[in-house]
């Protein structure tokens, strides 16, 4: 009953943010008249409504999701509070590839991107696991990660200084920003959906993960392959993310741990509970990015590295 | 180090500058030669920046490693060059009549809060504790101050021009000026840390060890930081934000010379200095006539780097 309620709060923030989103911003669009507008094609708020505000929310609540459940799928695999894809320089090793494509191939199709992405993310991953393998320490694996991403981040800053005509292209798109987000982007984001079905399906198999691998594989569990599959899909789910968006910052760190106080830790409540949380915290951090300072809009990315990098700070000194 | 920067005054010029001219500058200057003025006017402050910047940086390394006994330490991985550039983004945004004494001052302070706040949250004055932590609590402090600094630069567009080129790290705009006023400092600034070597030295062997020693550690530790802010401090004031220079140059001047504080100390500094003038060269040479920015390329050399020493050593 408890849970049942939790989902019906969450949801209910979930709404009054979107209708938050859609009223405010450098234009105030009136409550009564937002369902005309969106319909009405003479209503002088229609392009205001339907071109902009409506895919950025829906592009919003979707990368918020995938984001957070990404953060909740890996932090159940690897057993580390630290971890998450950014922090693990997924995000960036995505990014990464898709300024390489960008600057080499300025004309080419934009529809690519995401692949492009998955396969730098999973390069990334790949790498990661490489470097650090099975058994090292929570506090080691987030280090090596954290300096895959500063490595990353570095590539991109000197490719971006070495073809400066291409900047304006990349600059947009790296600070993991929702602004400019249209249909376009929305329809790209659509396909990787089917991950999150997927996503849900394992959350049986990693409960049983967390008894141990002797009691799971003893219930039926093939724990490699569920691992396996938890990672890929994670990546896959931060690849789409970042092609669309850029890397947004400890989202996929923040959003599982603050639904895992909420929910407790059973993987059936917390990865449809983190995907509301995740939206939550993503449409906030746009909602404030975009009316702090009218008409200029700062990052969401920026928004959600102030309240993340605090709290990553909190974890880590609770963390033993 | 003598040879690099003699290369750095001639090599890649948009003007042609004969080595010799280069050396003629310096001894016979010849008021109508304008490769001379060149080398006069814009390469040797620039050189010279670059040398104190990197010796400074290196210093700066040494002391936060021999301090807090930490393999990882440095100025931009425990979060003294982020929080270096918010508190100059801040004064530079909001009071832009500020010179660069204000800006060095700002810098000083920003980075000063950032690492004491690293500090103090990474448990950094304990020894013996898990050093990956600290090293966590300087990248989420980074990630933090940079972040805020990103923002301001958005909100105060028409002043940020200044921040975004000082956030890149060039030595582009060093001339006789930015040497006047980076100098003094860097100088008491060295001198401090080759005061400090001994004391160094002791802190290795322990916090008992060294107080049986005779060590004031407190005071040490006091004295330490603060010749780190001030040589950091005046570094980033002088050219912007310039990364692992102080991370990579310890080590090698561990591997070369031992573990020795008083040995290593001055042989880091000398490393220090050529690596940046080594890179200040490079930037200008890889897209010439256009410059890459010094810090971008010591940022690529520099990250390897890092991964290697998180690998290499057991955390």
């Amino acid at each position: 009953m408890k849970l049942v309620s939790y989902f019906f709060i969450l949801s209910l923030i979930t709404l009054f943010l979107v209708i938050a989103n859609l009223l405010f911003g450098a234009v105030s669009v009136p409550l009564d008249s937002i369902v005309d507008a969106f319909w009405d094609h003479t209503n002088p708020n229609h392009f205001t409504i339907h071109e902009y505000r409506f895919p950025r929310i829906i592009i919003a609540l979707l990368v918020g999701a995938m984001m957070a459940l990404a953060g909740a799928l890996v932090q159940g695999v690897i057993r580390n509070p630290l971890a998450s894809p950014d922090i693990l320089g997924v995000s960036h090793g995505a990014g990464l590839a898709a300024v390489i494509y960008m600057t080499f191939f300025p004309d080419a199709a934009i529809e690519w991107l995401p692949l492009v992405a998955l396969l730098g993310s999973f390069l990334a991953a790949i790498i990661l696991w490489r470097l650090c393998g099975q058994h090292s320490t929570t506090v080691k694996l987030a280090i090596t990660g954290v300096a895959l991403a500063a490595l990353y981040a570095s590539c991109v800053d000197f490719l971006m200084l070495v073809k400066p005509l291409e900047i304006n292209n990349a600059l947009l798109w790296l600070t993991g920003s929702l602004w400019g987000r249209g249909w376009t982007q929305l329809s790209l984001l659509l396909p990787w959906l089917v991950l999150i079905p997927a996503a849900l399906w394992l959350a049986k198999p990693l409960n049983l993960i967390h008894l141990g691998d002797e009691h799971a594989t003893s219930l039926g569990t093939h724990t490699n392959t569920v691992r396996l599959a938890a990672l890929a899909i994670a990546v896959g789910l931060t690849a789409s993310c970042v092609a669309i968006c850029g890397p947004i910052g400890f989202l996929g760190l923040v959003a599982p741990h603050l639904t895992r106080k909420l929910v407790g830790g059973r993987h059936q409540a917390l990865l449809p509970a983190t995907m509301l949380v995740g939206a939550i915290l993503l449409l906030l951090a746009d909602l404030a990015a975009r009316t702090i300072d009218p008409p200029i809009e700062l990052p969401a990315g920026i928004m959600t590295a102030i309240i993340g990098a605090p709290y990553f700070l909190w974890l880590l000194l609770r963390s033993k | 180090m003598l040879l690099i920067s003699w290369l750095s005054l001639f090599t890649w010029s948009s003007i042609t500058i004969s080595p010799l001219d280069a050396l003629q500058a310096l001894y016979q200057f010849d008021q109508d030669s304008i490769a001379q003025h060149i080398v006069r006017d814009l390469r040797l402050p620039r050189v010279l920046v670059a040398l104190l910047v990197g010796a400074c940086l290196a210093a700066a390394g040494v002391i936060m490693q021999g301090l807090t006994l930490n393999p990882l330490a440095s100025p931009s991985v425990l979060g003294v060059n982020a929080g270096a550039a918010l508190g100059m983004a801040l004064v530079s945004t909001i009071t832009p009549w500020f010179g660069l004494l204000g800006t060095t001052m700002a810098a000083m302070i920003g980075g000063g809060l950032a690492w004491s706040l690293v500090m103090l949250l990474g448990s950094g004055w304990r020894t013996g504790n898990e050093q990956g932590r600290l090293v966590l609590a300087g990248v989420a402090i980074s990630a933090l101050c940079a972040a805020l600094t990103k923002a301001l630069v958005i909100i105060e567009e028409d002043q940020a021009s200044a921040v975004i080129t000082w956030l890149a790290g060039s030595l582009t705009d060093a001339r006789w000026q930015t040497f006047d006023a980076f100098w003094p400092v860097a100088v008491v600034g060295l001198l401090g840390a080759s005061l400090l070597s001994p004391s160094l030295n002791l802190l290795q062997l322990g916090d008992d060890n060294a107080r049986n020693l005779g060590v004031s550690i407190g005071f040490v530790k006091l004295i330490g930081s603060f010749l780190v802010l001030l040589l950091v401090g005046a570094s980033l004031g002088a050219v912007g934000s310039i990364s692992f220079v102080g991370l990579l140059v310890p080590h090698m001047a561990k591997l070369l010379i031992g573990q020795d504080h008083r040995r290593f100390l001055p042989i880091a500094i000398l490393l220090g200095a050529s690596l940046v003038a080594l890179a200040d060269t490079l930037s200008r040479a890889i897209i010439f006539p256009m410059e890459t920015p010094a810090g971008a390329i010591l940022a690529l050399i520099g990250a390897p780097f890092f991964i290697y020493m998180v690998r290499k050593k057991t955390l």
